[in-house]
């Protein structure tokens, strides 16, 4: 049995849904709840009963025989934009959203190969200052500018 | 009805809507330009602006991104061969082969045509249509919107491709699965929370569409090597473009066949779960066929037929999928199932009665569609040299501020930082599912339609004191859950018996 794609994501959700099921037995149940047709965990083990079913169906019927070609993809690359972002998640709040995002996207610039600071500095900063004026005072979005350091 | 028409215009030719039409126009074209970014993506990201809105001006804003990012991605169809969504596909087949000819400005110009046509005339079904559908589905009772939402969602089985069936399906139900976590709505029991407070309100269907689309999509260009060589002859595209002028004989050409693809477009826009790609595959071949021997071998060498019948019906079948959405409050596509989440969380319930208790937003969105479809046309068609430099930004730049955009959108609504970092999760699982050839839009609409159902049936069941007899009590209930398992396994069954008959073949001219 060769690991095509849809063998791949089928285990992948198979193992969600496994996880979904066993998470379904600890939602708790009121006491009058036992005995209905109907409660809180029913459609919860309808769907875990579904989606094992199904992630089995394409494990074993797969629809294509293609495999990935990981090689040829930059998982580096990919990896840490996602730990980039979550870093800005991190930071935007006590670091301000003007500082954050600068950095976030001049990074972000610089990871796919833009290496020119002046460039950098004069794409970035301007779009983000722009952008915070924008929402603040055109649709009375607001959102803290400076780190908490300097705020008053 | 005239009412109606009257209440729609005088809502939405308020100077405010206009302007919110043309921007929504503007940047849908935009977004939909860029390569592997969308509709969904689009109304995704203009989802924190509609927010702050009120609700009609919110729903004509995204209405308007919805028709622009369709234009946008028959430009990048048409220009560059990279068409940004599904259902634009197919105007590839003879807008690109045009445009390589030289003719890419009138290639543009016979897409904004038949585009235009195609959502006027819809808009104009729509218009017919919706108001007696609607009245029509008063007598529904929540046996009958449970038994529609569950062929909402077995449809995506029927329309799924070939191969597709299960994957669709199965994306369906973690889509469901998904709806599930959060306090329970009727015992207030929370559900797969894991002990986290900021899941007690459940996952935000705005986070899911955005780390889903625009997260992952960005995330796939990043992985998947840029070609520099690919990126240097769209820029020499998006520079020449040609003469835009039309002639009397393509015109005369494009009239019959805008007629015939703008009802396909628009029934097939109707059917859950159809929508805008087989719309357009069903109109070109249509069209194919209908031209003849000498005519049908222009198609995919820059056919006038060819490019004019896909862009109408691609845009009758947007329009046409507005009508479950209005009328029975299911929507019938990925696209409108983002709309219906935008509408929820307006604090609006779209289904039969939007019509009587909220006329305004019912009428404004039904005449913004002819507004938005003007606009394209006017506005967008000159504009497009313009608006086709987008095609020129480094992707060293773009593809860093599609991830800003869409994180930035999702925290400005919540305002919470954990939001982004579940997105993070969300995007990562949805780029390693999407490398994988499963489809996104299934699971976006059993989320949507997931919180709907469970609640429904929970009604029917209370009604019914726990007997689920409604299920085949109810002639219309039975009505509509049969077709659901006709869509559900008709699809699997018929290559199934394709295969036992072509074995049966095989096993006799042997024994012969």
């Amino acid at each position: 049995m060769s690991l095509s794609k849809d063998r791949i994501g089928g285990i992948l959700i198979l193992l969600f849904c496994l996880i979904y099921a066993w998470q379904s037995q600890n939602i708790k149940l009121l006491p009058f709840q036992l005995n209905s047709a109907f409660h809180a965990r029913t459609v919860p083990e309808v769907l875990a009963v579904l989606g094992v079913g199904l992630s089995l169906l394409v494990i074993v019927f797969p629809g294509t025989g293609e495999g990935v070609k990981w090689r040829e993809l930059n998982w580096p690359l990919g990896l840490s934009f996602l730990v980039l972002m979550s870093a800005y998640g991190l930071a935007v709040r006590p670091a301000g959203f003007l500082l954050s995002t600068s950095l976030f996207l001049m990074v972000g610039f610089a990871m796919l190969g833009e290496r020119n600071i002046a460039r950098l500095l004069l794409v970035a900063v301007p779009l983000v200052v722009a952008f915070w004026a924008l929402m603040n005072y055109g649709l009375s979005v607001f959102i803290d500018p400076l780190p908490s350091f300097l705020r008053s | 009805m005239l009412d109606g028409i009257l209440i729609g215009l005088a809502t939405a030719f308020t100077l405010q809507n206009i302007a919110f039409v043309i921007m929504g126009c503007l940047v849908g074209t935009f977004i939909g330009m860029l390569p592997g970014l969308g509709p969904m993506s689009a109304i995704a990201l203009m989802i924190p602006i509609a927010a702050s809105l009120e609700p009609s001006a919110g729903i004509i804003l995204m209405a308007a991104v919805y028709y622009g990012a369709i234009f946008g991605g028959s430009t990048s169809s048409i220009l560059i061969n990279a068409p940004g969504v599904a259902s634009t596909v197919a105007t590839s087949f003879d807008g690109y082969p045009m445009a390589k000819s030289g003719k890419a400005g009138k290639a543009l110009a016979i897409a904004a045509y038949s585009s235009f046509s195609g959502g006027v005339i819809a808009a104009l079904l729509l218009l017919v249509s919706a108001p007696y559908l609607a009245s029509v589905s008063l007598s529904f009772q929540s046996t009958d919107y449970f038994a529609l939402m569950v062929l909402g969602l077995s449809a995506v089985a029927a329309f799924a491709g070939k191969g597709e069936v299960l994957k669709a399906l199965l994306m369906t139900v973690v889509g469901l699965m998904l709806s599930t976590v959060g306090t329970d709505q009727t015992v207030g029991v929370p559900r797969f929370t894991l002990g986290m407070l900021d899941l007690v309100d459940g996952i935000s269907f705005l986070l899911l569409v955005m780390a889903t689309f625009a997260l992952s999509e960005a995330l796939m260009a990043i992985i998947k090597k840029v070609d520099e060589g690919k990126r240097d002859e769209e820029r020499r595209a998006a520079s020449q473009l040609g003469s835009m002028a039309v002639t009397k004989e393509e015109v005369k050409e494009m009239v019959p066949v805008i007629g015939r693809s703008s009802v396909l477009g628009f029934l097939i826009g109707v059917l859950p779960g159809a929508g805008a790609t087989i719309a357009s595959f069903l109109a070109y071949g249509t069209e194919q066929r209908i031209a003849g021997p000498e005519k049908g071998k222009l198609f995919g060498k820059g056919s006038v037929r060819g490019l004019s019948a896909p862009e109408t019906a691609n845009n009758a079948a947007a329009t046409g999928s507005f009508v479950p959405l209005l009328t029975l409050g299911i929507p019938g596509s990925g696209t409108t199932a983002i709309m219906l989440g935008a509408l929820i969380g307006y604090g609006i319930q779209p289904g039969p009665r939007l019509y009587i208790d909220q006329p305004d937003v019912f009428w404004s969105v039904i005449i913004s569609m002819w507004l938005g479809n003007i606009i394209l046309l006017v506005l967008n068609l000159p504009l497009i040299p313009y608006i086709a430099r987008v095609l020129a930004i480094p992707a060293r730049f773009l593809l860093p501020l599609i991830l800003f955009f869409s994180l930035i959108g999702v925290y400005f609504v919540s305002f919470n930082t954990f939001d982004i970092q579940l997105m993070v999760l969300f995007g990562l699982a949805a780029t390693i599912l999407r490398l994988l050839s499963f489809p996104m839009a299934p699971m976006i609409l059993g989320f949507i339609l997931g919180g709907m159902m469970e609640e429904n049936l929970r009604r029917a069941l209370l009604i019914n004191n726990d007997s689920w007899s409604f299920l085949w009590n109810r002639p219309l209930t039975l009505a509509i859950l049969l077709i659901a398992a006709a869509c559900l396994f008709v699809p699997v069954l018929i290559p199934m018996f394709k295969k036992m008959r072509k074995d049966t073949k095989a096993t006799s001219a042997s024994a012969d």
